[in-house]
């Protein structure tokens, strides 16, 4: 395994896109040569923007940018291996469309959080902003596969249009959380806010409580779910310490959106 | 008596044969439950009537019991093996037993309990039983299915692993003059057996008093009696047996692998020698059809090196 640090060489005074500046993309490449990469589509060199130490010989490459602004954006974007660690705050569309290995933002991360993505692990340890596993415009679906933890509270819409995968929230996720949702899980340790899962097709939206639930909603009552073992089980298997406390036994099933397909649920746990 | 003696060890002589076993294709499923009595409630009806493809459709077992720490949910749970002639023939029977009797049992959960890249749908019938209320839930690579029961959700993991190196048909024919001594004997061998992982013995205790040779004198009848190993019939038959034998009992072994097969093979006859000259085991012998129709070979002179 190897180490590469980039650290940023001055704050971008504009917005800098680092959007395929990954872990794998370093592997092989000697000093120099991550140097010379090109950065964004602005002509400018990895060298330009970021001091860089270490080289992406051997397996597996761990990337760590320092000194990173939240006006750093697309960091991780279409990752497919390695780890990727952000000393910083991360800007908007961190892990986008990432298809696998591990992005670690240890500040706070901006709006479109891991939006597309299909694999891997985002950890975000402070709040991340709105759109966290959604779409962008043009695409179908949002978040269709890994898994994000974060560490704070998410912003609204966390998990637009989201198709498979978990996100887990260990504060607070903001209004209309799973709206649209087409399948997925999204974990609010802390509950959700105003209306959450508003069109809703399938997924499963989890948390103590919700600001206020649609009336679209329809209240199945309180059960002890054998799926609900599963998910914990599957948090712990794949995030290890950063992992949710266990769902208890009885949760409360609100099925939805009925103004869709009505196939979604939230489950209150408290 | 035809087969000659290898070895006699500990009094009982253990004949110079072979075990012939078939290629054959097999799954492992994890049936959980509220409690290990429901797990194996579960299990045992499922398995139940599978103790040879010719006339059941499939080889079933269990394989083991299991922590609540070695299941997916955490709950009691029990390992059943299957086993089938193919994977065509094996899937109608997964669907079918998992459908009538998993589903169908209180508070059960069904997962996938054999690693592999061959799948076989498992999940393709039992979850159509929601009429439309199922739904998927996708944890990682595994897809899950839930289907609303009367006492709350049946889960079911989408597809099992298959493997097509399954093993069926190791055998092991224990001769003795003393029937309930033999019987005790074979039992002790089965347990020693049970603790050899990923092998069933599908057949009644994991034992068969009517062990069967190919084809029958009447039309449509693919196997029948084992007249050469049928004391009854010592005077009128070419017989196998010699005058002080009382009976013969056999067991056999379905194993996801052949290694399986000979370690169970292997325990059984070690049990078996160890402690049956006591209780009126006199000899040791394996069924085959003379090597011409299984590609897997046991000989018992290897199970004692």
């Amino acid at each position: 395994m190897s180490v590469v640090r980039l650290r940023l060489l001055s704050a971008p005074a504009a917005r800098l896109d680092l959007s395929g500046l990954t872990a794998d993309a370093l592997a092989g490449l000697s000093e120099p040569g991550i140097s010379n990469l090109s950065l964004g589509s602005g002509g400018a060199k990895i060298g330009d923007v970021f001091a860089v130490s270490g080289s992406g010989s051997g397996d597996g490459v761990t990337l760590v940018l320092e000194g990173v602004t939240p006006a750093c954006d697309g960091i991780g974007a279409g990752q497919r291996s390695g780890t990727l660690i952000v000393d910083g705050d991360a800007g908007a569309y961190a892990g986008r469309h990432m298809r696998g290995g591990r992005l670690d933002i240890r500040g706070s991360a901006g709006s479109w959080l891991a939006a597309g993505m299909s694999g891997g692990v985002v950890s975000v340890a402070g709040p991340a902003g709105d759109y966290t596993g959604a779409h962008l415009s043009g695409e179908k679906f949002g978040m269709s596969g890994g898994t994000v933890v974060i560490g704070g509270d998410a912003g609204e819409r966390t998990g637009d249009r989201m198709r498979r995968g978990t996100i887990v929230v260990k504060g607070r996720a903001g209004a209309a959380a799973g709206s649209r949702m087409a399948g997925g899980t999204i974990w609010a340790e802390n509950g959700f806010g105003a209306g959450p899962g508003p069109l809703m097709r399938r997924g499963t939206l989890i948390g103590p409580r919700a600001e206020r639930l649609l009336s679209t909603f329809s209240d199945c009552g309180r059960h002890d779910l054998v799926i609900l073992r599963l998910i914990t089980a599957h948090a712990v298997a794949t995030l290890g310490t950063l992992a949710p406390a266990p769902l208890p036994g009885l949760v409360r099933r609100y099925a939805g959106d009925m103004a869709t397909i009505g196939k979604g649920e939230i489950l209150l746990t408290a | 008596m035809t087969t000659p003696a290898f070895k006699t060890v500990n009094g009982i002589t253990v004949d110079d044969t072979f075990a012939e076993a078939f290629g054959m294709s097999g799954t492992g499923l994890i049936l959980t439950a509220d409690s290990p009595r429901w797990a194996m409630i579960a299990a045992q009806t499922m398995t139940g009537f599978g103790t040879s493809v010719i006339g059941c459709g499939a080889e079933c077992g269990i394989d083991r019991v299991l922590e609540p720490s070695e299941t997916p949910d955490g709950r009691p749970g029990v390992r059943v093996l299957m086993f089938g002639f193919s994977p065509d023939s094996l899937l109608p029977q997964v669907k079918n037993r998992v459908g009538q009797c998993v589903l169908t049992s209180p508070g059960s959960a069904c997962y996938n309990g054999l690693e592999s890249t061959q799948k076989l749908a498992m999940s393709a019938g039992p979850r159509f039983f929601g009429d439309g209320w199922q739904t998927s839930k996708r944890l990682g690579s595994r897809r899950f299915w839930r289907v609303p029961v009367m006492d709350g959700e049946f889960v079911i993991e989408d597809s099992c692993g298959l493997t097509t190196d399954a093993v069926g048909g190791g055998n092991l024919l224990i001769i003795g003059t003393h029937r309930a001594g033999l019987l005790e004997t074979t039992e002790a061998a089965v347990a020693a057996m049970a603790k050899v992982p990923d092998v069933i013995t599908p057949f009644p205790g994991g034992i068969v008093r009517s062990g069967s040779k190919v084809g029958s004198k009447y039309k449509g009848a693919v196997a029948s009696t084992n007249n050469a190993f049928c004391p009854t019939l010592r005077g009128t038959t070419v017989s196998e047996l010699d005058d002080k034998t009382l009976a013969v009992l056999e067991i056999v072994i379905d194993g996801l692998t052949s290694q399986a097969v000979a370690a169970a093979m292997r325990a059984g006859l070690e049990s078996v020698l160890a402690t049956g000259a006591a209780k009126g085991v006199t000899r040791v012998s394996a069924g085959n059809y003379g090597g011409k129709l299984g590609q897997h070979h046991y000989h018992l002179k290897d199970m004692l090196s």
